[in-house]
């Protein structure tokens, strides 16, 4: 596991602030170059100061952004030069409780939208940021001007945003357009291919029909949109209505990612009554999977280990699960897929988890 | 609830019943009747609402969702990315069926004169495109090797992204083709007309040539890889090899990719093969060779494909699927593609030129130094859809099918005969009649196949959907 916290030393800021780590070079204003390095930490020049940071010796750095909040110890380590997977938590504020929920709501909001866009206009060349929460749309207006802002400083980068889809309205068409409909995909969660069953799963009345009417909005818009649905016990017998459902309703989507569950928040709560161990069991993914892509619908399998899916469907499982957060099992050590394989989630727990894995 | 209009057709003992947006399912004839006699029952409503066949009102995401899929149907053509060049039409083999016409290799006057290559560099270079692909037709195109390279060389630097097929007879292929062939951007389409029997009866005359072909063709896929390497067969439909003759040469070259054709009735091909007539026949052949490739899937280790069955297979699972130009709707002309003959003269495809060819009609379309007769352009396109046409609105096939104005005027010399009297419209009925049985089929072996075909993990039921 990757911490994407790094302890440092004080610094004397009086509001939540924008760094950009650099070992020789300074490009911008928020630019901090090293200046020392030791066993345990490395200490940049920032303006004037110096921010030390506590990490191994071989820790690459360079290009890293953190958001140094004043009176904290720790940094919040926003994009990571290296990775593919950057993620901006703007808000944990939400409307929903979904049932396998890993980023559980929390009441407060801190507003540092003006510092998420500073960062990414310092991500690296063709950045794709992931916008999660919480809800992100529930600060709409925030939210957009972030991403016009962002996407207009910086035309290479491209965003990832997480949302429940409950909040966009007719009038927003134009807006996404600014932001440009190639730079955004929209990852929206669908669980059922009707009421009551979503809206029993994420916890809200009427939350299906809204999302239903809002798609159309997004269908006219000409979003690029990430179609997500979690397998649960809940819905595992409706998935084939379900692909039904998104090649009739929602055939403009890009993709429907199926997703396993991930065993942290709410997920973990929930596990034992929403776990569906499909290493035991892919029939109805069989269906859904057929018919969707027989239908001209792309569909892929995120965050299942390729060892619990049948030989055919593998191809459809890219690794997914982000890098800070994966891990593999001892039984992996030999597997021939490993190379291709995501693993588990950090916190996955083999006594509750699936009964089929086996080595390949 | 609305249901949106329903066409239909026999389905075996049943019907098939489909929609505008290409949706379509079996019924019997009592749905068939409470449907024309407005009487739905309580499920059958709950069916045809389920499945995208209805909405409640305007704008819903029912009723959207049809309209997406609908528009998804239709073929949006982008600007030109496509050129298919003939920089001679000489050749060193003299085909009987030959459909482009052709010239001795030693005659005069039938090359890209050195202004015409420079106008087809000026052509290229006006191009409002990143991507794009060039195809070198002939005649035998390998015959001018210093055209081919002049055409790579100016195309790879004005594109970000280029690709190149020759279309090569691979009789004759010297060390410096094949040096040429090599770049990874470059790839081969030859013919190979069948079995290797009929191949030297229509091709290569005598044993000697044949020889000189295989192993030119074995040759070429060892050295070039075999994703580089492609064949068509093009079939006499009164001297037919049996599918499996065909299917057996074809994986005897580790091809798994059959594109059967019928002698073109277009061109000088006309003249010397009866191709009358012949729709039955070649309907009937077809329909034979998909149950032969389902029998050799079964127990294949790849499974083989015939291209144009796959693809109407494809057209009827999903909108969108609009790759082959041959078949789409509206089939516009002279706008993503055209064809530069030898002499300069543009044409909206091959079988334009070849019908212009042996002066039946005269469908070029300006040339590199008067540019495109726009006028001619604008006639031709206003028929080519399907979408409005009288017969065509009737036909549960109709999202699947396109429209092929070229076809028509070569054979019949105008295109308002009655559709059901076209090649075109008996070739692609009994093409999707075909689809539909094999869909509707509960042959695990026709199941097989159709899976590898429509590009899925395995095939599932409820792609056949029914309703009683």
């Amino acid at each position: 596991m990757i911490d994407l916290r790094l302890k440092i030393d004080d610094v004397p800021i009086d509001h939540p602030s924008i760094v950009r780590l650099r070992t020789d070079v300074v490009e911008s204003e928020h630019d901090a170059v090293l200046i020392d390095r030791d066993h345990e930490s490395q200490t940049f020049d920032l303006a004037g100061y110096s921010l030390r940071v506590y990490c191994g010796p071989q820790t690459d750095l360079d290009g890293d952004v953190l958001l140094v909040v004043p009176g904290r110890n720790s940094a919040h380590r926003l994009v990571r030069a290296g990775s593919r997977h950057n993620t901006f938590l703007v808000t944990e504020q939400c409307d929903q409780l979904c049932v396998m929920c890993s980023q559980p709501p929390k009441k407060y909001h801190v507003d540092l939208f003006e510092q998420f866009t500073v960062a990414a206009t310092l991500a690296p060349e063709n950045a794709r940021i992931t916008i999660s929460g919480g809800e992100p749309l529930l600060h709409k207006r925030r939210l957009y001007q972030f991403l016009v802002a962002a996407a207009k400083a910086r035309p290479d980068i491209s965003f990832h945003v997480l949302t429940n889809g409950q909040f966009f309205e007719p009038g927003d068409i134009a807006i996404i357009d600014e932001i440009g409909r190639d730079r955004v995909l929209w990852g929206i969660p669908l669980y059922a291919p009707h009421a009551e069953l979503h809206d029993s799963i994420v916890a809200k009345r009427g939350a299906f029909e809204t999302l239903s009417q809002n798609f159309v909005t997004l269908m006219r818009a000409g979003a690029a949109v990430e179609l997500r649905t979690v397998v649960l016990q809940q819905n595992w017998d409706v998935l084939p209505r379900l692909a039904d459902y998104t090649s009739t309703r929602l055939p403009f989507i890009d993709v429907w990612a199926i997703m396993q569950l991930e065993n942290i928040g709410y997920g973990r709560m929930n596990w034992a009554h929403s776990f569906k161990d499909t290493s035991l069991d892919f029939g109805q993914l069989r269906s859904a999977i057929n018919l969707a892509i027989g239908r001209g619908i792309q569909t892929l399998l995120y965050n299942f280990p390729l060892c619990t899916v049948p030989s055919q469907y593998r191809h459809l499982a890219p690794s997914t699960i982000s890098d800070w957060k994966n891990k593999f099992l001892e039984e992996c050590g030999e597997c021939a897929l490993r190379s291709t394989c995501g693993g588990f989630f950090e916190w996955y727990k083999a006594d509750q988890g699936f009964g089929g894995l086996s080595r390949q | 609830m609305t249901v949106f209009p329903l066409k239909f057709t026999r389905l075996a003992s049943d019907y098939l019943f489909a929609d505008d947006a290409g949706g379509y399912f079996r019924g019997d004839r009592n749905f068939l009747e409470r449907y024309a006699g407005g009487n739905l029952t309580a499920s059958d409503t709950e069916f045809l609402h389920r499945n995208g066949y209805a909405f409640d009102e305007v704008g819903d995401p029912a009723y959207l969702g049809f309209a997406y899929r609908w528009a998804q149907r239709l073929h949006r053509p982008q600007g030109l990315n496509y050129v298919i060049l003939v920089p001679t039409l000489r050749c060193n083999l003299a085909c009987g069926y030959c459909q482009v016409s052709r010239v001795n290799q030693n005659t005069t006057g039938f090359d890209w004169t050195e202004d015409a290559l420079a106008e087809v560099l000026r052509f290229l270079d006006g191009m409002d495109t990143a991507s794009a692909k060039i195809e070198f037709q002939g005649g035998e195109p390998l015959l001018r090797l210093d055209l081919l390279q002049t055409v790579r060389e100016f195309a790879r630097r004005k594109f970000k992204d280029v690709s190149f097929t020759v279309c090569t007879n691979l009789q004759s292929v010297s060390d410096e083709a094949w040096t040429f062939l090599d770049a990874s951007d470059t790839f081969v389409s030859t013919s190979l007309d069948g079995d290797l029997s009929a191949h030297q009866r229509q091709r290569t005359i005598t044993s000697h040539g044949t020889d000189q072909f295989v192993s030119n063709l074995r040759y070429g896929i060892e050295r070039l890889g075999r994703g580089k390497v492609s064949a068509l067969p093009t079939l006499d439909v009164n001297n037919l090899p049996t599918p499996n003759q065909i299917i057996e040469t074809f994986g005897d070259f580790g091809f798994r990719s059959i594109f059967l054709r019928p002698i073109n009735h277009q061109g000088f091909a006309r003249k010397r093969y009866q191709t009358t007539g012949m729709d039955e026949r070649w309907n009937d052949y077809h329909g034979r060779f998909i149950d032969a490739l389902i029998e050799h899937n079964w127990t294949a280790d790849f499974p083989v494909e015939e291209f144009y069955f796959t693809h109407c297979l494809r057209r009827v699972l999903r909108g969108g699927h609009n790759h082959h130009v041959d078949l789409r709707n509206p089939n516009i002309l002279g706008k993503d593609y055209i064809v530069i003959d030898f002499d300069g003269t543009f044409y909206p495809s091959d079988e334009a030129r070849m019908v212009t060819r042996v002066g039946q009609i005269d469908l070029s379309l300006g040339s590199l130094w008067d540019g495109i007769d726009q006028v001619k352009l604008d006639v031709l396109n206003e028929e080519a859809t399907n979408s409005f046409h009288p017969d065509c609105i009737h036909c549960p096939y109709q999202a699947a099918c396109g429209i092929d104005v070229i076809d028509d005027l070569s054979r019949y010399g105008r295109i308002d005969v009655p559709k059901r009297d076209t090649t075109f419209c008996r070739r692609h009925t009994a093409i999707f009649e075909k689809v539909f049985e094999l869909l509707y089929s509960d042959d695990k072996k026709a199941h097989k196949s159709l899976a590898a075909w429509a590009g899925i993990p395995e095939f599932d039921s409820s792609l056949a959907p029914v309703h009683r």
